[in-house]
């Protein structure tokens, strides 16, 4: 304990290297020469350079995977961000929210103003106006988007995606805002864009089932390309609030590739592709509606229980 | 093909202020950016402007002119120009003299001749980003209402 706190203490600040926003360099030469047999010397003006501000900002999302919104608003669901002033200037940065489902509202954004990575009401500050205070340069902070269900069930799709703009301006990196800049310089939008998005998938807490499907692509080279030959492997995730009878998970396999014989599993324990004893089967004439497909029958399923289906195609 | 029109002409345009110090040398100190334009012959020509947007890893040019506004000559004209700390010198500027460079403000010379002290005592060759400040020293005395330009190239750090 003593150690990790240590360890965070002496964590050194982001030291930025870069020449700062609104740093005036000042350049003045000087000559001396001969007169009359007598030396001399002449200073130049003095020419002034105002360095002028880039904006750039990173947003990454804290955790993975899909998080669930719980129902009651008084239990809000907490989704912490980071947000990085990623260049030279002292910045602010609007955050645009938008939820895909109604049946989430966003109660808020706040600032994790002590920095201890969790949500306090008490502590931490609410946004105003969606504004994060200025950062200096290289400093990261965290926000957290404050989510509530409602008693309406989101779609299975549901997504909550925030936006982060640098204040003074955002767009096609080169974009310039004359005289915006730190200290009366120009600002220039650096290559970031000055804006950073992050997409985050919501399930809900809501009593009943919920299927979560996901993919990922093999090819023969060992790389993720899908291409003739290339491997997909898709997991069906089934999410049991109460225990329910008779659940079944049916899928069909994507037109353009075909069922890899004998890959079919169900929490990890392989299933025959023949209609017989076991839970699972393929059934190539059409195992669902739309042609063939893997079927899987989990039966009884306990309550806050959660089953896993995969199975293997290969791309035509 | 890049050419390289006279610094000279872009120079006027740029509202410098020359020094108000009596005497018969008059010293204009300059920082510019290249910008560059596809010429119709399809050629790009690099203009120096006067600066915006520099940010960090932007080249900059600095150009210091002279002239003789008196109706003597000058001798042992010599200009001296530390390089703000912020900036890292990269060499001279095409159509220039090389300067003599220093890494230490006392010692002069060619890159290539000096070297830097570390703290433990070695030394090693120095580069472009150890120059604290460079110098031009005229051969020849400068005559009454002649004139010139000195200018090297930097990068913002």
């Amino acid at each position: 304990m003593a150690a990790s706190v240590f360890a965070f203490a002496v964590r050194p600040s982001i030291v930025c290297a870069e020449t700062l926003a609104g740093t005036p360099i000042l350049n003045t030469a000087n000559l001396r020469y001969d007169l009359e047999g007598a030396s001399r010397s002449v200073a130049s003006n003095t020419v002034t350079l105002i360095v002028a501000e880039r904006l750039d900002t990173r947003l990454v999302r804290e955790g993975q995977g899909a998080v669930v919104v719980a129902p009651s608003p008084a239990a809000p669901t907490i989704v912490p961000f980071v947000l990085t002033n990623a260049d030279n200037g002292t910045e602010s940065f609007i955050l645009e929210t938008r939820l895909s489902s109604p049946a989430i509202t966003l109660r808020g954004l706040a600032i994790d103003a002590d920095g201890d990575g969790r949500y306090d009401p008490a502590v931490d500050t609410a946004l105003v106006d969606a504004t994060v205070p200025p950062l200096v340069p290289g400093r990261s902070i965290t926000v957290f988007a404050i989510l509530a269900g409602t008693a309406e069930r989101p779609a299975a799709d549901a997504t909550l995606t925030v936006t982060a703009r640098a204040l003074t301006g955002s767009g096609a990196p080169g974009t310039a805002y004359a005289g915006l800049g730190d200290g009366g310089g120009d600002a220039v939008v650096g290559p970031t864009g000055a804006s950073a998005s992050v997409v985050v998938p919501l399930i809900s807490a809501i009593a009943g089932p919920a299927l979560v499907k996901s993919q990922s692509v093999r090819a023969t080279d060992g790389s993720q390309t899908a291409v003739r030959d290339s491997v997909i492997t898709y997991t069906l995730e089934a999410r049991f609030t109460d225990a329910v009878s008779g659940a079944r998970i049916a899928d069909p396999i994507p037109a353009g590739t075909a069922f890899v014989p004998g890959s079919l599993t169900l929490d990890g324990a392989p299933l025959s592709d023949a209609a017989d004893d076991d839970a699972g089967r393929f059934d190539a004439a059409g195992g669902t509606a739309q042609g063939p497909g893997i079927a899987v029958a989990l039966g009884q399923v306990a309550a806050a229980s959660v089953h896993v289906v995969q199975f293997k195609t290969k791309i035509q | 093909m890049i050419t390289r029109p006279m610094i000279a002409a872009v120079l006027v345009a740029t509202a410098a202020v020359a020094s108000a110090a009596a005497g018969p040398l008059q010293v204009t100190s300059s920082i510019l950016v290249e910008a560059r334009a596809a010429a119709a012959d399809g050629t790009t020509r690099i203009a120096l402007v006067k600066p915006s947007k520099v940010t960090p890893g932007d080249k900059v040019i600095f150009v210091v002119s002279y002239r003789n506004t008196g109706t003597q000559p000058l001798g042992n004209v010599v200009l001296d120009n530390p390089l703000p700390r912020q900036v890292a010198y990269r060499s001279a500027n095409p159509g220039s003299p090389a300067p003599d460079v220093s890494v230490d403000g006392k010692t002069f010379g060619s890159l290539e001749t000096l070297r830097v002290r570390s703290l433990d005592g070695s030394t090693r060759a120095a580069s472009p980003n150890d120059v604290t400040s460079v110098r031009w020293r005229l051969a020849s005395p400068l005559a009454a209402g002649s004139q010139g330009q000195f200018a090297f190239q930097a990068v913002l750090k």
